[in-house]
């Protein structure tokens, strides 16, 4: 009976030595891990901070109005020109589409080769020139 | 101690046996009593270890708090503060990390040579001071709080031992000038030395840092009511006022009469808080809180909601305004004489200082001191901004005081406390403390205090919409946003005589005059007449327009609609107060 105990006793000390030293092992290296990550965060953090500071700087209304006033011809908004939506006039029924388009009409009149997909799609825009 | 006896099994002596039983008694099985003790033993042990692993376990969980802790005080000396950010969460303070250099004298070996090196680098150190603290013998002192990265790797590169980086907060305010006087500065530690800041340190911050807490940013952002665009708009309007009518300073307020949320407070000059030594210039001085001013005729507007709440006096009752009054060897006149007999409403729109006079006289010193004291303009107004000023009250106060009160002269008080007063009769008649916090309207109603009925409110209202239909207020009207007000011009006094040419003047702006949300206090310090006000440099031709270009600007920000169709001040809110009664 005590032979078994001492053997019992003896092979759990042996796995718990064996398990604490793993356990030791790996908290260390979850220590380690966390150390780093909450050294990550707080650089995260710090670095948030510092661009939202230059944000704030970027869009303070001093430095937009000195740039509209050097690149743009925008004015002071006057109370005449805001409009209360209910004061909307209704929206005018929509035209009936046009039975013809005229200008493709000119166009197929001058050039009747011309595909009729591209004189019916929307004029191309002129390229804005660049300032 | 007595030798142990060998427990033999096998045939023991008589003297062994007699020694046993001497010892254990007789008929004791020792073999079996051994077993039981082992047991007992073997148990005790368990235990023992148990609780071991226990408290092991209890160390693994809560070891981390004290890691956490150990680390967060060795970086950051300079404390960490709660961002603050306006009523939409633009920011307008906030912190960002920026290394500081410090040394170890006692590791320095030798401090002629790091001076030198040191002063290589960061040209602007002063290098005795710095070879003094590095040839002390003391274990820490600071060479430069917050220098550049750039400088930071340049002085790492030196490679001189026993100096190194901390990372500090420091405060940054983007905006820069516009809310000095709101958020005030901090000090070189991040301690709140003024305004907001401070208001922050007093809640609760600096115990907190004491402890040695708070130095991680997990602080919740403190909200305030002023709006950054409004703030903006209106700094910019004052700056240019000041320029143009070379007034010695401006000021001006934009308070919500129905929370008494303060969305915007300039005073110019100001300063810029990244760079608090310009605060102690003593121009710079905010003249809204800290300054006390006699207000002119806007006090009018007090006088006259005094006696229509007594109920004595009506919107037709009339009043003698002929010639000027005499008291004493005083000599009342009005600056836009009539010379005839004036009712209520012209005497506010001629802004009759005789007619307020006599009004006031109606109602009695004792009451018109009482009122004045019910509105909050006898006591020190305090908000949240740690500098307040006290009202400069007459220690005597007779009928001659209460005279000279009536339009607004003999009593100096702090403008945002006119301002209180006003927009507690013009809004229904609660007086509500104005706040530099968010408020919503049912906190506001809460702590409120009615001081005046509705009706004379309705009548006050009527009064100041007239005023800018009519009144010496045309030039503050803007079109489309039913603007009302009250002018006020008052002598300044140099050396202890009222002088004629140096005013200080004011105009207080409600704003839609029949449902009010806000009112604006524009104020002047000494504005000189200049040719496009034909000369003049009183209120209604430089506070007045400028309140206007304000409004312009603000109202759209304030989420006031331009109603284009309303119809005069008679028949809207004179013809509503007739239905209501």
């Amino acid at each position: 009976m005590m032979r078994f105990v001492h053997f019992i006793v003896v092979a759990a000390l042996v796995a718990a030595a064996v398990y604490v030293y793993r356990i030791k092992f790996e908290s260390a290296v979850q220590a380690e891990r966390v150390a780093k990550l909450g050294a990550e965060i707080k650089r995260e953090r710090d670095a948030i901070a510092a661009l939202r500071a230059e944000w704030a700087q970027l869009e303070n209304p001093v430095r937009i109005e000195a740039l509209v006033q050097r690149h743009l011809s925008l004015k002071m908004l006057d109370p005449t020109q805001i409009e209360q939506f209910d004061s909307l006039p209704e929206r005018p029924p929509m035209p009936a589409p046009p039975s013809s388009d005229a200008i493709a009409t000119i166009i197929d009149g001058l050039e009747p080769a011309v595909p009729t997909g591209v004189a019916a799609g929307p004029l191309p825009t002129t390229p804005r020139t660049a300032r | 101690m007595t030798r142990r006896p060998d427990v033999a099994t096998s045939a023991p002596g008589w003297h062994r046996r007699m020694i046993q039983s001497l010892l254990y008694g007789r008929g004791v099985d020792r073999a079996r009593k051994a077993q039981a003790r082992l047991g007992l033993a073997l148990v005790g042990f368990a235990l023992v270890y148990a609780i071991i692993a226990i408290r092991l376990v209890l160390y693994a969980a809560t070891a981390d708090t004290h890691m956490v802790r150990r680390g967060g005080s060795s970086d950051a000396v300079a404390t960490a503060r709660p961002d603050i950010i306006d009523r939409n969460g633009e920011i307008l303070a906030t912190d960002i990390k920026t290394p500081s250099l410090f040394a170890e004298p006692r590791r320095i070996i030798d401090p002629d040579e790091a001076t030198e090196l040191l002063a290589g680098v960061l040209p602007d150190l002063d290098s005795r001071e710095v070879r003094d603290r590095l040839g002390s013998k003391r274990g820490f002192a600071w060479l430069k709080r917050d220098i550049t990265p750039v400088q930071q790797q340049e002085v790492h590169r030196l490679g001189v031992p026993g100096i190194g980086f901390l990372p500090e907060n420091k405060r940054v305010y983007p905006n820069g000038n516009e809310f000095s006087h709101v958020i005030g500065h901090v000090n070189i530690d991040n301690q709140g030395i003024a305004g907001i800041e401070k208001w922050i340190d007093s809640r609760g911050l600096a115990d907190l840092h004491r402890a040695g807490f708070g130095v991680d940013r997990e602080q919740e952002p403190v909200r305030l009511g002023v709006d950054l665009r409004v703030q903006h708009a209106l700094h910019d309007e004052l700056v240019a006022a000041r320029g143009k009518y070379r007034a010695d300073a401006a000021a001006g307020i934009v308070l919500d009469v129905r929370t008494g949320e303060i969305v915007s407070m300039v005073s110019v000059p100001d300063y810029n808080p990244n760079n608090p030594r310009e605060a102690l210039e003593p121009n710079r001085i905010n003249r809204l809180t800290t300054g006390v001013y006699e207000m002119g005729s806007t006090f009018k507007a007090l006088t006259i909601a005094m006696a229509l709440d007594s109920g004595k006096v009506t919107l037709n009752s009339s009043f003698d305004a002929r010639g000027s009054l005499r008291y004493g060897h005083f000599n009342i006149s009005d600056y836009h004489a009539q010379n005839r007999v004036l009712t209520v409403p012209e005497i506010f729109t001629y802004s009759s200082n005789v007619g307020a006079a006599k009004i006031a006289l109606g109602q009695g010193v004792e009451n018109h001191k009482a009122f004045l004291s019910k509105v909050g303009q006898l006591d020190r107004l305090r908000t949240e901004l740690p500098e307040s000023a006290e009202p400069i009250v007459p220690k005597h106060w007779g009928e001659l005081n209460t005279v000279t009160i009536a339009f607004g002269h003999g009593l100096s008080v702090a403008p945002l406390q006119s301002v209180m007063g006003v927009a507690a009769i013009v809004n229904g008649g609660y007086l509500i403390p104005p706040t530099f916090l968010k408020r919503s309207q049912a906190e506001a109603r809460a702590i409120a205090k009615r001081v005046v009925k509705p009706e004379t409110s309705a009548a006050m209202r009527y009064l100041m919409r007239l005023n800018a239909e009519k009144g010496t207020a045309t030039k503050a009207d803007v079109k489309g946003f039913y603007v009302g007000g009250k002018t006020g011009t008052a002598e300044k006094v140099i050396n202890g005589h009222y002088s004629k040419n140096r005013l200080m003047t004011d105009f207080m702006a409600v704003l839609p005059a029949d449902e009010p949300r806000f009112l604006v206090l524009i104020m002047l310090d000494e504005p000189k007449p200049i040719a496009e006000t034909h000369g003049f440099a009183t209120s209604g031709w430089n506070a007045a327009p400028v309140t206007a270009k304000v409004i312009t600007r603000i109202a759209p920000l304030l989420g006031l609609d331009p109603r284009f169709d309303l119809p005069s001040a008679e028949h809207l809110i004179l013809a509503s107060m007739k239905e209501t009664r």
